[in-house]
């Protein structure tokens, strides 16, 4: 067990901490605001997402939010059809508003609750894979990434809006029946739900934390670094690159999933651009190096925007872009970055200590031993 | 200091913090405005004044706030003050979403008027129908929902096309050219327009959906110009209708043979286009700016003072007025007894109240009994009234649906 490894798990132990005992003390276990803090963790998710392919493996990926939108949509599917079920041929009412004659064959496998919660992590990595194959394997980098990312997400969203036979258009998927998780119905106000959604996260982290903190996540900070060298030494970059980047579209997918649970709506500004950019801004504040770090720049800005914009009605957005500003000049590796700083420089101390004292102890030895004063 | 120790100390670090988080709940959990004092009657004000629709969506919030304020300047409800608590949802579902929830389950308001868009109504659905509460919502909108918490103040398809759409073809002709943008009331509107030229014999000679937002229009125009349409029947929204507008004066078309009949067009969007290039077509609305009654002339006067003479009212932010004073007269009729978001619906049911437009009921259905009227757009950006309908008109948000009606006990399968 290495060092890094060692220190993500504490990582890891103090943010499973605040997620499962501080967030919901914070609140007393109960309330609306577990709903909302729900959300912030779902969000946090993404993020998390995000840190993965930029950070580890420094595929910057605008178009997170189209994973994530995926996966709300494939909830939303679901539990749509499940409030549907006693309209005419158990369509959803926007269906019937635009004479749509049957269930579309790609809606029917969505009764399932089992394949709806495969689908919306399997699908988001399918996608991810496919894409993943023509850029990495295309050699695309860098900002070529960024835009292809981000268009093709625009390019779905537009595709949602404009077919609103099958996705509900501009408004969306709405009206949804509570989901029904094997016998146990869930009610998105319950301390229950939130722990379901903490779990996902935590689980979601945990797999992140194995890929980075295993030989591919060493081999991924290395392309990283410079992928020409690694591809000298006989790795398949693209192959890793996909493999970070299918992995972190499955969490996105997953965290989709719950943020329709919590809203009870999908819509198709969960894949807008606005969003897409606050998750890259998340990751940022949080520090893109660590999942963790991101996780908790997700939850952290989104916490500081539901209470700022209680507290300051006019003035929040503004104190929030002066917060996201002094971030990237004075913190670019955002706040895991100081951390990181701090601990290193307390490592420096450290060392530093112990190696005068190993000197003083040489110097001691190397003294005549009349001159050792008690020592006999 | 070894490794394990600067650990524990960041452990303790972060619990100590955590303590002090929660030894302050008032920053985390409480309301950063002042709380209702008791006796005072909280409602929730959820309008955009920020993000992409909030040049209309903040007019409505202003038409809102003007009205509880006046109603608190007048001595409140039965001596009781209305306390608006405002939230901004920045034009995004998913914030409308979450102000509501802050709305509804902390701060306990019994009623929230809110919304312009439909995807934001819908978003506030879940959130309403779970706690029961009250949405007023003041938009025209595609009819079709039927929900049990929502105040629908606005007009429903059959309350702007009913006479709207005979009358076009009497004074203009059948041929209609169908144009709007690409999301659910504009085709929801047209389905309806085409069930009413069916009816009385005329015809769809095309049907065209833009993308929101889109603003190119000389291929459409063009298309309009070999179709020679009798009327082009518009539900374009926001900048679309703008660009289109123009784009069709700079082309030369003449607004005598084939004029643009509008759903969506107010003063707001006529301002935008610019009045010579809007004067000589047709809206349907229920409330123009220049409808000539004293309570009009009273409202506007009042909006403009407030705000500022360059501001216009229009049909949503008159409805956003006019259903702050239903509440009012809701909460009067209920005389003292327990406020509940129920109770108020029960007792605004047949409530009736004089309108900027004229005097407006309220439904079973919980939608609104409105005076459509046809309006020509004039040079100066104001709208003259042509036709005023001489009865009130039912709202019937299923017309078009044989077999569904929407009634008290919600949507019922005929």
């Amino acid at each position: 067990m290495n060092t890094g490894f060692k220190i993500d798990c504490i990582g890891y132990g103090l943010f499973a901490a605040f997620v499962l005992l501080v967030m919901p003390w914070m609140v007393d276990f109960s309330g609306y605001e577990l709903n909302s803090y729900a959300r912030y963790l779902a969000l946090g998710m993404v993020a998390a997402a995000l840190a993965l392919s930029w950070g580890t493996a420094g595929i910057l990926n605008l178009g997170q939010a189209l994973t994530f939108g995926v996966g709300a949509y494939i909830m939303a599917m679901h539990l749509k059809l499940r409030a549907s079920e006693s309209l005419p041929g158990g369509m959803p009412d926007f269906m019937g508003w635009t004479n749509v004659e049957a269930l579309p064959w790609f809606w029917q496998p969505f009764h399932s609750l089992l394949f709806t919660l495969g689908a919306g992590v399997l699908i988001p990595v399918g996608i991810a894979c496919l894409l993943g194959v023509f850029m990495f394997r295309g050699r695309i980098t860098g900002v070529f990434v960024a835009i292809i990312t981000l268009s093709l997400m625009l390019a779905v969203q537009l595709w949602i809006i404009s077919e609103q036979r099958f996705t509900g258009g501009e408004n969306g998927i709405t009206g949804l029946a509570p989901l029904n998780l094997f016998g146990w119905s869930v009610d998105t106000y319950e301390l229950s739900f939130y722990y379901l959604v903490a779990g996902c996260l935590l689980a979601g982290l945990a797999v992140g934390l194995g890929l980075v903190r295993s030989k591919a996540g060493l081999v991924l900070r290395a392309i990283k670094a410079d992928p020409e060298r690694v591809r000298f030494f006989g790795y398949d970059v693209a192959r890793y690159e996909t493999l970070a980047f299918a992995t972190s579209a499955g969490i996105a997918g997953v965290a989709g999933m719950l943020y329709a649970l919590v809203l009870e709506f999908a819509s198709p500004t969960y894949m807008g651009l606005s969003i897409s950019l606050a998750i890259v801004i998340w990751a940022a504040v949080g520090g893109r190096e660590s999942m963790v770090a991101a996780a908790l720049g997700g939850i952290g800005v989104n916490m500081a925007e539901g209470r700022l914009s209680d507290l300051f009605f006019d003035q929040w957005t503004l104190m929030l872009g002066v917060i996201f500003i002094a971030v990237v000049l004075f913190l670019p590796r955002g706040i895991y970055g100081l951390v990181a700083t701090a601990r290193d420089y307390l490592e420096a101390r450290y060392t530093e200590r112990v190696a005068m004292a190993l000197n003083r102890e040489q110097d001691d030895a190397a003294r005549p031993v009349a001159d050792r004063g008690e020592v006999k | 200091m070894k490794r394990r120790d600067l650990l524990k100390g960041v452990a303790f670090g972060g619990v100590a913090g955590a303590v002090s988080l929660s030894g302050f709940p008032g920053i985390w959990t409480g309301r950063g405005t002042v709380l209702a004092a008791s006796g005072d009657i909280p409602v929730g004000v959820l309008f955009s004044q920020t993000g992409a629709v909030a040049v209309v969506e903040s007019t409505l919030h202003d038409a809102c706030m003007m009205a509880i304020e006046e109603i608190n300047d007048n001595g409140g409800i039965n001596g009781r003050m209305i306390t608006p608590y405002v939230e901004d949802p920045a034009s995004d579902p998913a914030t409308f979403a979450d102000r509501a929830n802050r709305l509804v389950r902390r701060d306990n308001v019994i009623s929230v008027f809110g919304s312009y868009t439909s995807a934001s109504r819908q978003a506030v659905l879940p959130v309403v129908e779970g706690q029961n509460n009250l949405y007023w919502y003041p938009t025209l909108y595609e009819g079709r929902e039927c929900s049990r918490n929502v105040m629908y103040g606005g007009a429903v398809p059959n309350q702007q096309q009913q006479d709207f759409v005979p009358w076009l073809k009497e004074n203009f002709g059948g041929r209609f050219y169908l144009l709007g943008n690409d999301y659910v009331y504009p085709r929801e509107e047209n389905n309806v327009c085409r069930m009413i030229l069916d009816e009385i014999g005329g015809e769809v000679v095309n049907e065209e959906y833009v993308p929101m937002g889109h603003d190119s229009f000389s291929s459409i125009v063009s298309r309009i110009r070999r179709d020679e349409p009798d009327v082009i029947f518009c539900t374009l929204v926001g900048d679309s209708d703008v660009a289109f507008q123009r784009e069709y004066r700079s082309a030369g078309l003449d607004p005598d043979r084939m004029p643009v009949a509008s759903l969506t067009r107010s003063e707001v969007e006529v301002a935008a286009i610019g009045g010579d290039a809007a004067a000589g077509h047709f809206s349907s609305a229920p409330y123009f700016m220049g409808h000539e009654s004293a309570e009009n002339e009273r409202f506007v006067e009042a909006y403009l003072r407030k705000y500022g003479d360059d501001q216009v009212t229009h049909f949503v932010n008159e409805a956003a007025y006019f259903q702050v004073y239903q509440f009012k007269a809701a909460v009067e009729a209920l005389n003292g007894e327990e406020l509940t978001p129920t109770a108020i619906r029960d007792a605004a049911v047949g409530l009736r109240f004089q309108a900027p437009q004229g005097e407006v009921e309220i439904d079973a259905n919980l939608h609104t009994h409105l005076w459509p009227k046809i309006a020509q757009w004039q040079s100066d950006g104001q709208a003259e009234v042509v036709v005023e309908s001489d009865e009130r008109m039912a709202p019937e948000p299923y017309w078009a649906y044989e077999g569904q009606v929407c009634t008290a006990n919600g949507l019922e399968n005929a």
